[in-house]
């Protein structure tokens, strides 16, 4: 599996910068637990400005070593993101699917990298707590759950927003996936619905991501300017026309916002 | 969704006494009423006896003899507090409430000194010296005997001693024996009283009060921490220098301090270092009422409140019980209640968490107000401008101080704040592990908010070689993480010598801090704070602007430029009068995730409309064109009409009466590209009330006044014609088009409307606006061309460096020296008969008069019942624009704040003696032998008792305490101290 932890040799692997944001309690420490270290706790360390962990990824005959920094939600702490994101390579963009606010907030935040981080930043969305909301993760039909939905800890690291057990699941789904998808496309983002809780979804953001990224431009940049592998993608434009999706997405977004 | 907050700035320099209140740990004063009219407020000070303030020289000796030396320095009156501190401000200090003072005796000595005794309520005597002039003291002592007997009246006395029972101090020492704590035992009295507590907030037991550590235990192992030693070492200290509210501050308490406190007592020492103890004195059952008073209420804050508890220390067993987490919610709550502005910030759960170990509810929610108030302001604002600020700070230091870090770190671009952001957000309780933190956090109540620093700077002095190694944040984080992670270990673990192998990792950060970065001094990072403010402001600023038109639903037909000059327009707006508190949510019950959305959002009033409006429009301001002789200047003011608060609500489209930075810009696309058509719509909808298609007659009399007021300014008759024209002929033609009634004999009765009725359709408006030239150009371009988009020059922005004034305060202040220098200037004018006032109009098309000539009327002669009554018309004689003055804002605000931003630029002599210091040091080379050496002449072979080595920590820390006497003044001050009162 492309999350499991590649034990071998460390001078392949590429460092990717990837940082994560959105709303409070949309559940960023968790899908970035639940990538790390395969689980789902209900009660986490804090994140005060942002958390920072690393893990690899194979891919092909290639592996990442992305280096996750996990943004705090409040608001007040928005004023730090720039902080984080700079230099990033990616970008996790994370709501929560049965609060429609939350993605008003990961459409600004997509709109706020755009315009100021690196420009070839891929960048995904990913809808988290489909747990609450089907089943299973694809667009299927509103079937109402009979499992899974009055455990104690559900898919959101807040505690007291527990729904009580109910039956009609899909109700609390206030982001249609059409809804989300078709904004994920106009903006060119990668889309995913996850369950940090359940696991669905999460590698899947960080696999499709490791496609996406321009690794031979990484490691061009990379080779020879250091021993821990050099600073990846510094700003100067040293992986620009690579990605041409990604390009597409910004001039299409430049002027916008 | 947009936040406008001006609340930065109106940040002001703290003055000297606020600085003295704030050494002493002080609650800030009372503000008055009045507060800006400080004259006035002194004065009555002054009537009320009591209260007045007052220094004076003097020397304090301890009662007791042979405890301790004879210290000069400055005796405080700040009723209804006595502080002292000694010459150099470090050795000696008490802060203690008034009410504690029993007895004060003046004392006969021989020399004719005159010296006062002070006696506590709990029996310490206090000799007090006053070195300065007879009259002088003689005054003082007034001063203090009303004090005093004004806290007799208020009843403090009596409050206090209930007060004390509170205090584990007073438990610790009315214990037959000093060992109550011996064993670390848990005492039933004291869990008699934690469990009060935790279970009841409201009554917080009858015993001490205490932290949720008494019941689920201290972290950290006791034996090791030496708690038995250490408990021993304090209660002596304590039975000769005072305790809770009456503490002494000699220079071995700061060593007892630096060793790390007893677990039990460290709440207590905490309460009295910062001060907080006074607060909570002061406001009994405060913090109960809070609650009780908000029980049901919910905010955003509680929300956000709720989110965290779970993940606020959870390795320590109290959260992960519903006990421990009712009481944080509890205490983090009643903060967000007392303070809603600030309401709540992650981290501040860390801190809260981290304090409820050691401290009860209410004390734990009295330190946490220090903490967020005064010791780390603006930490957790909804901007955290000082957090950003002081991150800038430290840079700067690192800078400065670890030069060779800082360029490195500039190479590979890695930024400080990822790692250190956190430190300072937590105290560090968040980064190392707590048994460390909480010893940083004993020396950051002890010795100030410098301590966060020059932990900081250790950190990164002791790691520098390795981080010299480091090629990008991540590399840097996990430096720092690995590095705090082995505090524990040895320091020197291949040293040969035993005791040296014993001194920890943490044990080598301190005394760096506190050795290496003694020069990083509270003045120090006031300086540094200053230099960068204006910078962090501005930038937060320019955030947030970013980010208000960025969330934007709808941007018009402006592009993003003009979006800025709009926000800028009513940030100043905002600056002038502050926008709305919305304290009740918009009632959007549908939507609740959209109520809290739109809670965020700044929402302007009426008031703060005419401001901003008199930014855009040209006529929502009166501009006069002074000229003396000496300069010709626009002095504007805000207009008033009720035109303007008819836009006012005619933007209002949610019908909230207040306007987000949406609307205003909703409103303004609705008029500035419009063409002809287009604004005589808009002008007539604005008077259509009641949105029905057409002006009642008395509606059209205000479109006239509308007209009037736009037109107030202008040259000449030529727009008061075309109104009076317009009057005319819309009454006519809205009369000609009224249904026509025919009387029975024939002849046409005329029409009847009431002045509420429907009367003037849009068509017939139009026609009557376009039958004249001047409304039709009025319509054409000067309606929309009257809205400007322009630089708003003149936003007082804090001026970092002005010292003791800042923010709106120096703007005030270099308005009233514009404001003199322009009543002087006019004066002379008026004298040389050269001042000249003229109104600068709104339009300003027509600057000649002229004698307007008739355009021919569209109607029809049978229409015309009534010829025009006004047969003056116009001709056009400008180009259009071409005589348009342009808005020059008055040149002088600018270049007073030039001024105060260069007068104060100086260098830093405390930094530039650190760096110099530093720089002939060979950098990290802690770890060599020549250190080793060091480290062995600060912990001595010495075998002595256990008590004394844990003294040995602190003796590395130790430096020399000036008295601040000389051999012959000591003795005196000796002698004094054995004097008996007068009789």
């Amino acid at each position: 599996m492309a999350a499991e932890a590649a034990s071998g040799n460390v001078d392949k692997s590429v460092q990717v910068k990837l940082v994560l944001l959105g709303e409070a309690a949309v559940g960023k420490s968790s899908i970035v637990l639940r990538f790390v270290s395969n689980d789902f706790q209900a009660n986490k360390e804090p994140t005060i400005g942002a958390a920072f962990l690393t893990q690899k990824c194979r891919l092909e005959d290639r592996v990442l070593r992305y280096e996750i920094w996990d943004t705090a939600g409040q608001e007040r702490f928005h004023s730090l993101a720039p902080m984080y994101y700079r230099n990033a390579q990616a970008a996790v963009v994370v709501y929560d699917v049965t609060k429609a606010a939350s993605l008003e907030k990961a459409k600004s935040w997509v709109k706020e990298l755009q315009r100021q981080a690196n420009p070839n930043i891929v960048i995904a969305l990913a809808g988290n707590k489909v747990d609450l909301v089907t089943p299973s993760s694809s667009a299927a039909p509103p079937t109402p759950s009979p499992d899974g939905d009055d455990e104690p800890d559900d898919a959101t690291a807040t505690p007291g927003e527990t729904p009580s057990a109910v039956a009609e699941v899909e109700s609390l789904r206030q982001v249609p996936r059409d809804e989300a998808q078709a904004y994920a496309t106009e903006a060119g983002l990668l889309f995913f619905e996850t369950s940090a809780k359940t696991g669905e979804g999460v590698v899947e953001v960080f696999t499709e991501i490791a496609k996406k990224i321009p690794i031979e431009h990484i490691l061009a940049s990379t080779r020879g300017s250091g021993r821990n592998g050099g600073p990846p993608g510094r700003p100067g434009g040293q992986q620009s026309g690579v990605n041409l999706d990604a390009n597409a997405t910004q001039a299409k977004n430049a002027c916008n916002c | 969704m947009a936040t406008i907050s001006t609340q930065l700035r109106n940040f002001k320099e703290p003055n000297k006494e606020e600085l003295n209140r704030f050494f002493f740990s002080l609650p800030p004063e009372e503000v008055h009423a009045n507060g800006a009219d400080t004259d006035h407020a002194n004065e009555k000070e002054k009537a009320f006896s009591g209260t007045e303030k007052m220094d004076i020289n003097a020397v304090l000796s301890l009662g007791e003899q042979g405890l301790e030396d004879s210290y000069a320095g400055k005796l405080h009156l700040l009723p209804p507090y006595l502080s002292f501190a000694s010459v150099d401000r470090k050795s000696v200090r008490f802060t203690i409430p008034l009410c504690t003072i029993r007895r004060v005796e003046r004392l006969n000595t021989r020399t004719g000194v005159f010296a006062l005794s002070l006696a506590v309520w709990h029996g310490m005597k206090i000799v007090i010296q006053l070195t300065a002039l007879r009259p002088t003291a003689d005054l003082f002592c007034t001063l203090l005997r009303d004090a005093l007997k004004a806290q007799l009246q208020q009843g403090q006395m009596k409050a206090m001693k209930n007060f004390v029972r509170t205090c584990y101090s007073e438990a610790l020492l009315s214990s037959p024996s000093a060992t109550v704590a011996e064993n670390d035992k848990v005492d039933p009295d004291a869990n008699a009283g934690a469990l009060a507590e935790g279970n009841n907030p409201v009554g917080e037991g009858d015993g001490f009060h205490g932290g949720l550590g008494l019941k689920f235990k201290f972290p950290g192992d006791p034996k090791k921490l030496r708690e038995a030693s250490k408990i021993k070492l304090w209660t002596t200290y304590l039975r000769s220098h005072g305790r809770n509210l009456s503490l002494l501050r000699y220079p071995q308490f700061t060593r007892l301090v630096q060793v790390g406190l007893p677990n039990r007592l460290r709440g207590e020492i905490w309460e009295t270092l910062s001060g907080s103890m006074y607060l909570r004195f002061a406001n009994p059952g405060l913090y109960r009422k809070l609650l009780e008073d908000n029980k049901n209420i919910t905010s955003a804050s509680i929300d956000d409140i709720e989110k965290d508890l779970h993940r606020s220390l959870p390795e320590y067993s109290a959260y992960q019980t519903e006990e421990g987490i009712s009481t944080l919610r509890r205490v983090l709550t009643a903060y967000s209640f007392k303070n809603p502005e600030l309401g709540y910030c992650q981290a501040m759960n860390i801190l809260a968490a981290a304090i409820l170990i050691y401290l009860s509810e209410e004390q734990a929610f009295w330190l946490l107000d220090v903490l967020c108030d005064r010791l780390l302001p603006g930490y957790y604002s909804p901007s955290m401008h000082g957090t950003l600020l002081d991150q800038r700070v430290f840079e700067s230091l690192v800078h400065k101080c670890l030069p060779m870090i800082h360029e490195h770190f500039h190479t590979v671009d890695v930024q400080l704040s990822v790692a250190s952001l956190p430190w300072f957000l937590s105290l560090y309780i968040n980064s190392m592990p707590m048994i460390f933190a909480f010893r940083i956090v004993d020396c950051f109540f002890c010795m100030g908010p410098k301590v966060l620093f020059q932990v900081g700077l250790a950190i990164l002095k002791i790691n520098g070689e390795a981080l010299l190694e480091v090629q990008d944040d991540g590399g840097f984080i996990s430096l720092m993480r690995d590095y705090f992670a082995s505090l524990g270990d040895s320091a020197h673990p291949h040293s040969t010598d035993p005791r040296t192998r014993a001194i920890t990792r943490f044990q080598e950060l301190l005394l760096v801090s506190f050795r290496e970065f003694s020069v990083i001094t509270d003045e120090t990072i006031q300086a540094e704070r200053r230099k960068f403010r204006t910078d962090v402001i501005s930038s937060i600023e320019v955030f947030s602007k970013r980010a208000a038109v960025r969330s934007l639903k709808r941007h018009g037909r402006f592009n993003k430029d003009q979006l800025g000059l709009v926000y800028d327009a009513l940030f100043k707006a905002i600056c002038v009068i502050p926008a709305e508190t919305q304290s009740i949510p918009p009632p959007n019950l549908l939507d609740p995730d959209k109520t809290t959305e739109q809670k965020q959002e700044t929402r302007i009033g009426l008031r703060t409309f005419r401001v901003f409006l008199s930014e855009i429009a040209t006529w929502g301001r009166n501009e006069k064109i002074v000229s003396n002789g000496f300069q010709e200047r626009v002095d504007r003011e805000v207009a008033e009409h009720e035109f303007i608060d008819r836009l006012y609500y005619f933007w209002d489209t949610s019908c909230l009466g207040t306007l987000s930075f949406q609307d205003l810009v909703d409103g303004l696309d609705g008029v500035m590209f419009n063409d002809l058509m287009d604004n005589i719509e808009w002008f007539f909808n604005l008077h259509d009330k009641d949105k029905d298609g057409s002006l009642t007659k008395d509606e059209v009399l205000v479109l006239s006044e509308s007209l009037l007021f736009i037109f107030r300014y202008e040259v000449g008759d030529a727009y008061l014609g075309a109104v009076s024209r317009f009057m005319t002929n819309a009454f006519e033609y809205g009369d000609a088009l009224l249904p026509q009634e025919t009387n029975e004999d024939g002849s046409l009765k005329s029409p009847t409307v009431g002045n509420n009725q429907p009367y003037l359709n849009l068509a017939t408006f139009r026609m009557v606006v376009l039958a004249d030239e001047i409304l039709e150009s009025f319509f054409e371009t000067d309606l929309s061309a009257s809205f400007r988009l322009e630089p708003v020059v003149d936003v007082p922005l804090t001026p970092s460096s002005s010292g003791l004034l800042g923010g709106l305060l120096s703007n005030i202040v270099t308005d009233g020296n514009k404001r003199l220098f322009n009543r002087v200037t006019d004066e002379i004018g008026k004298t040389i008969g050269k001042h000249q006032v003229t109104h600068r109009p709104s339009i300003g098309r027509q600057m000649i008069l002229q004698e307007p000539k008739a355009r021919e009327s569209l109607l029809t002669p049978s229409m015309r019942r009534s010829s025009s009554k006004s047969s003056l018309s116009i001709t056009e004689t400008s180009s259009p624009g071409a005589t348009n003055i342009p808005s020059t804002p008055s040149s002088l605000t600018l270049r007073s704040q030039a001024d105060i931003s260069s007068s104060e630029l100086s260098p830093l002599p405390h930094v530039k003696a650190a760096t110099a210091a530093l720089m002939e040091r060979t950098p990290f080379a802690i770890d060599d032998a020549g250190d080793d050496d060091d480290d062995d002449d600060d912990f001595p072979e010495h075998e002595g008792e256990p008590d004394d080595q844990v003294m040995d920590e602190v003796d590395a820390f130790l430096e020399a305490h000036d008295s601040g006497l000389s051999e012959a003044e000591k003795k005196l001050a000796e002698d004094v101290a054995k004097a008996p009162p007068i009789k």
